[in-house]
């Protein structure tokens, strides 16, 4: 049976509720509120996972989300796998499954491990320079291998079955941080009338001061902990605040605009958690931050400082205090400042052996005045030179520093020990203030950046701002708070603080070692391998700036993006270039400051949800008659209706043929439609299209061209004057919002004079498009009282009709070339409309057809689709459409353009027609085009922009954009493909029934 | 007899919130800015149309909603066809402005209890704290990247505008995200 390493009792945990989990498939048993990691070291267990490169045995280091090497696949193999969760940060529940990451067969034995025997000959970069040659290699072996070698852990195969969730929130103050200075602000802020929000990441608040037991640290008489733990007790019950645990930031952007995290279910069984939501993404909208994101522990820089068992000093205290577990039983204490003392005494005092090396010569501090009578040795000006133990540590070798620090004299001192304690000062969290556009100053003395200029409005307070003493903590967050919220008085004014004050510190980013560099493994960031030396040879192979060193040599680059490595890169790039630390920079904090679940960061917006459906009244119908739809903006537009098996290509020859030859029926609700009323709508009509609208009669629709600023075509559709002063427009359907847009902010800016009003009626009307030589026949029978002649009811006209009672507006207009009819009744009679013209067209077996018929259809006659025949950098002119500029008219919308030289050239990309040589071959939609193949660089002349096969015409037809086109008519050209080239002549855009007869027939 | 169709939405329960299709329901967006128009809606509606930004007026069962400075939309229980038809002759007949029927373009869904505001911040990037605290408010605002007018009638009671192809998708969207309260 293994050791017990849980001797401790803690009042952090729920030892009434034991919890039994797997790791690499062995059961263990930890408590409620454990985190796996603590899980883990209290079954003895440190080894943990292999390093990236090296295959290197890695334990715990931390406790918290800085944590590099203790990175699991949770989940096992199923739909629920994770891989690259920090086991620091994972609580356990009942039945959950962890496994150690890249390793093969197992991480006791891990064939990779090879790797760190051949380490001298992959160092850093060697993927750049090995990989160049020979070139045949790369496919079939570089990049096999690299792919097979690439990543942590194993992604899910199957689809995330989890949910998960998005949330607005809006506060005056967010508080981000739930120690000592996040619960002192929150509680300043909500006292004060502020709807405030605390979030923190852990399941309970209090940071590290809540497990602070030490006489030497006392608030108010309290030791800071009973005090702490009051506080936390009465915010709790505090009106205009909300807490909210598990809870971590992971993005703040540009005007306090920041994204959170919630944990919901991830430390519940998969039963309790199923059918709930797992995570949920705030999004935080605050206007006022308060950042007491606190410091994190820097590790020293030595010879194999990566065994399993060398951990952070503050960790290990955690571990003991808060968790009640030890992480070893024989302690070394490795330090540079006073800190890590406080691990030490903790240690001492519960009986476990303990011994400190420090690399400074002495320190007058209580704490370690303190370590000293309570008979801890210490090791002064002694730095460790090496360490060993494969899978766990076993001894340290240290050696004295020179007066200097730069070398080791004197002979080494050999000491057994089971756990490495570091402490190499402390770094402050400023990710997450940079994140924000922060700028940061670096302070010298004790070598950290620190916040510093910002435009948002935010504070950073505690640790994170550079305090590490709980007298200037608790000091500084009062009348920093104080200042931010402008407040004159507040609780915590009078608060008596006591702590002990760091005198002595010294700082070596790499420490000496009786070995030249290159012997050595002084390992930087420990999840990708890179160590001191490998910076060194960046530097030597001319990289100068943090950022390409960083990529040189990865480091920073893993799971936890070097939040214990980049400070000691840029401590020892600066040594090295021998420049001033502060002037280096740092690397760039980019979102998310932890890694977020790709579930998260998409919530409720997969499935059904993904994207918007937008349908319309007559929806229901087309989804009876099978038909596929495809997506129009927004919309779901029945796209064919495919009988039987049909085919998409035989559906749409048989659906055009029936439109040409008797009767087709379309769903035209999709179209914008904008009602436009006032005295002045037909100038207003005059100046937003190019041709002329002033002479439109009552009742007569008209087409017209809309262009932008620049002169290019925008929009089109067909325009109808219902009376003196109203008319109704039709937009194309993805453009209606953006023209009513357009159209409302000419009125209220450049036209205000203008008498006109703008209202969408889009979703008012549905829309049934009766075409073919029967439409007329159909519409007699839908509307007895109306007369269909073309003297009553010419082409371009539009009536004013009953349906059974119910009113309906008919326009004669047509986008298939045929006689055809426009129906818009309100939109609740839509799909009734539609039935009632299906029963009465049967006898002319009338055919409903989708939206690539009708593209077939008028790309038979020569119509256009803004969007997909224009780019926006096409003008009327180049579509041949110099018909519908109005040359009288004093102004309109890009009107001026028009006549810029540019837009004047004759050799503008010009919409022609396509005929291929052989009849029965398709272009494909965006084929380039050109003349010469052989001419080199090969000359693009433009590319099709509508293709079909069109069966009225027995050939294969196209629209094409193309360089000079108006002047190649009649040319051959090519279309290169990839396995052949299609001949082509220019044509005539118009391929179908010229001269108009069908429609007015 | 052509036979009317709306959306698929039927009345449903969760906890601390109702959801329920209201239609029919006239709903009518008027246009205008002169003296005349105010005063003849004030006359035909018997209501002020509220100059307030985001506020409403409610009288009796007609209700007017703010939507931009010249720009309102009424609806209510109580606007018949002929107080369509005197709209329409008073205010867009004589170039005051502008009527337009509307009661097609927007399905009204009505939510209601104390989770009203905790589904609407599920997908709305607005700001309901003041809201929610105040009646007879309204907001322009996004829902599920949908536009929508909310309207805030009564406490914790709030008529939801959205335009009709958008209705049967937002409503599984408030369904969805109702059953995570």
């Amino acid at each position: 049976m293994s050791e017990n390493f849980r001797s401790l009792e803690t009042k952090f945990l729920d030892k009434t509720n034991r919890i039994s989990f797997k790791y690499n498939g062995k059961k263990y048993y930890g408590y409620k509120g454990d985190t796996l990691a603590s899980a883990l070291l209290s079954n003895g267990i440190h080894l943990i996972g292999r390093s990236f490169k090296y295959h290197r045995p890695r334990g715990i280091m931390t406790c918290g989300s800085e944590e590099p090497n203790a990175i699991v696949q949770i989940g096992g193999t199923g739909s629920f796998t994770e891989p690259n969760v920090r086991a620091t940060e994972q609580e356990i529940y009942e039945g959950l499954e962890a496994s150690s990451q890249n390793c093969w067969p197992s991480v006791e034995f891990d064939v990779g491990g090879i790797n760190n025997f051949i380490s001298p000959v992959i160092p850093a970069g060697f993927y750049y320079k090995t990989f160049m040659w020979p070139k045949k290699l790369w496919y079939s072996l570089y990049e096999p291998a690299i792919r097979m070698s690439a990543g942590l852990g194993k992604s899910p195969t199957q689809p995330d079955p989890e949910l998960y969730d998005h949330n607005h929130l809006h506060c005056d103050v967010l508080v981000v941080g739930g120690g000592i200075s996040g619960i002192i602000a929150a509680s300043i802020s909500s006292d004060n009338g502020n709807n405030t929000v605390l979030i923190d990441d852990k399941n309970s608040l209090g940071g590290s001061t809540i497990f602070q037991d030490d006489e030497n640290f006392k608030i108010n008489d309290e030791i800071s902990s009973v005090w702490l733990n009051n506080q936390i007790k009465k915010i709790k019950n505090k009106k205009n605040l909300i807490i909210k645990h598990r809870t971590s930031l992971a993005a703040y952007h540009s005007y306090n605009y920041l994204l959170a995290r919630e944990n919901l279910a991830d430390h519940k069984s998969l039963n309790e958690r199923s059918n709930k939501l797992r995570q949920r993404l705030w999004k935080i909208r605050a206007k006022k931050v308060i950042l007491a994101t606190g410091a994190i522990e820097r590790p020293l820089i030595f010879n194999n400082n990566d065994r399993p068992g060398v951990m952070l000093a503050n960790s290990v205290k955690k571990y003991i205090d808060y968790f009640g577990v030890r992480c070893g039983n024989k302690n070394i204490i490795f330090t540079n400042n006073d800190s890590a003392y406080e691990t030490a005494i903790s240690l001492n005092k519960k009986g476990i052996n303990v011994s400190i090396v420090d690399i400074r010569n002495n320190s007058s501090s209580i704490l370690v005045k303190n370590a000293k009578d309570a008979g801890i040795k210490i090791y002064w000006n002694h730095t460790v030179v090496n360490t060993a133990g494969y899978r766990r540590i076993k001894s340290i070798q240290i050696m004295k520093m020179s007066e200097d620090g730069t070398n080791v004299i004197d002979s080494k001192i050999n000491l057994v020990c089971d756990n490495l304690s570091i402490s190499g000062g402390w770094t402050p969290m400023v990710h997450l203030f940079t994140q924000s556009g922060g700028k940061l100053k670096f302070r010298d003395s004790d070598q950290v950046f620190l916040p510093n200029v910002t435009t948002s409005d935010q504070i950073s307070i505690g640790s994170c701002n550079g305090d590490f003493e709980l007298d200037d903590v608790i000091k500084n967050t009062i009348s920093e708070c104080k200042n931010f919220l402008s407040l004159s008085l507040t609780d915590f004014d009078l608060l008596k603080v006591n702590c002990p004050k760091q005198k002595e510190s010294k700082n070596i980013w790499l420490l000496p070692n009786d070995k030249p560099l290159g012997k050595t493994k002084p390992f930087l960031d420990f999840q990708n391998d890179s160590t001191a030396k490998d910076i060194k040879l960046a530097m030597r192979e001319g990289f100068r700036s943090i950022e390409h060193v960083k990529r040189y040599t990865t480091t920073g680059m893993g799971t936890d993006q070097g939040k214990l490595a980049n400070m000691h890169a840029l401590g020892i790039i600066s040594e090295t270039a021998g420049v001033k630390m502060g002037t280096l920079g740092t690397t760039t904090f980019r979102p998310p400051y932890t890694p977020l679940t790709f579930g998260t960061i998409v919530g409720r917006n997969v499935g059904t949800f993904f994207d918007i459906a937008r349908k319309t009244p007559m929806h229901a119908w087309h989804e009876n008659r099978k038909a596929k739809f495809e997506n129009v903006g927004q919309w779901k537009r029945a796209w064919y209706y495919p009988m039987d098996d049909e085919s998409i290509h035989q559906a749409v020859q048989r659906e055009s043929k029936a439109a040409r030859e008797s009767a087709g029926i379309l769903d035209a609700s999709t179209l914008g439609k904008i009602d436009i009323k006032g005295t002045d709508a037909s100038e207003f009509l005059n100046r937003v299209y190019t041709n002329a609208w002033s002479k439109l009669g009552i009742g007569k629709c008209r087409y017209g061209l809309m262009l932008n600023e620049d002169g290019m075509v925008y929009d089109d559709g067909v325009t109808t004057r219902l009376d003196e002063n109203h008319y109704v427009m039709t937009t194309t359907t993805g453009g209606a919002a953006n023209v009513l847009s357009k159209l409302e902010d000419y009125l209220q800016t450049e036209w205000p004079e203008l008498d006109v009003w703008l209202t969408s009626v889009t979703d008012q009307y549905a829309t049934a498009s009766v075409c073919g030589p029967n439409s007329k026949n159909i519409l007699k029978k839908l509307f007895p009282k109306v007369e269909f002649n073309d003297e009553n009811f010419p082409h371009m006209s539009f009536k004013n009709a009953e349906l059974d009672g119910i009113n309906c507006r008919i326009m004669r207009i047509s986008f298939t070339g045929e006689h055809s009819y426009e129906i818009n009744i309100e939109s609740k009679y839509g799909k009734s409309l539609w039935e009632k013209c299906m029963d009465e067209g049967k006898e002319f077996n009338i055919t409903p057809y989708g939206t690539e018929t009708m593209h077939l259809l008028r790309a038979e006659k020569g119509f256009i689709i803004v969007g997909q025949d224009t780019d926006g950098t096409m003008t009327p002119i180049d579509l041949q459409m110099d018909w519908i500029v109005s040359k009288k008219k004093y102004d309109f919308i890009g009107k001026r353009s028009l006549y810029r030289s540019d837009t004047m050239r004759e050799d503008r990309k010009q919409l022609v027609g396509l005929l291929t040589d052989n009849p029965n071959e398709v272009l494909e939609e965006g084929a380039q085009i050109v003349q010469d193949e052989k001419k080199q660089p090969i000359e693009m002349l433009g590319h099709v922009t509508s293709s079909y096969f069109s069966p009225n015409l027995n050939k294969s037809i196209a629209l094409a954009v193309i360089k000079n086109g108006k002047k190649l008519k009649g040319q051959k050209l090519l279309v290169p493909m990839k396995d052949k080239t299609i001949k082509v002549t220019v044509s005539d855009y118009i391929f179908f029934d010229s001269k108009n007869e069908r429609l007015n027939a | 007899m052509l036979n009317i169709n709306y959306p698929k939405i039927e009345k449903k329960e969760f906890p601390n919130l109702q959801l329920n299709l209201v239609e029919p329901i006239i709903k009518l967006n008027l246009r205008g800015k002169s003296r005349e128009f105010f005063t003849k809606i004030g006359k035909i509606l018997s209501i002020m149309l509220p100059t307030e930004a985001n506020s409403s007026a409610t009288i009796k069962n007609i209700s007017a909603l703010w939507l931009s400075p010249d720009e309102w939309m009424v609806y209510g229980r109580d606007i018949d066809k002929n107080l369509k038809l005197s709209l329409d002759s008073e205010i867009s007949k004589l170039n005051l402005g502008s009527v337009t029927d509307v009661s097609d373009q927007w399905v009204l869904i009505n939510l209601k209890g104390k989770n009203v505001f905790e589904v609407l911040s599920k997908g709305s990037p607005f700001d309901f704290n003041k809201f929610k605290n105040t009646n007879n408010v309204v907001v322009q605002t996004l829902l599920n990247h949908i536009d929508v007018i909310l309207h805030h009638n009564d406490t914790n009671n709030v008529n939801l505008f959205v335009r009709k192809s958008f209705s049967e998708h937002l409503w599984l969207w408030i369904n969805d995200s109702s059953s995570f309260l």
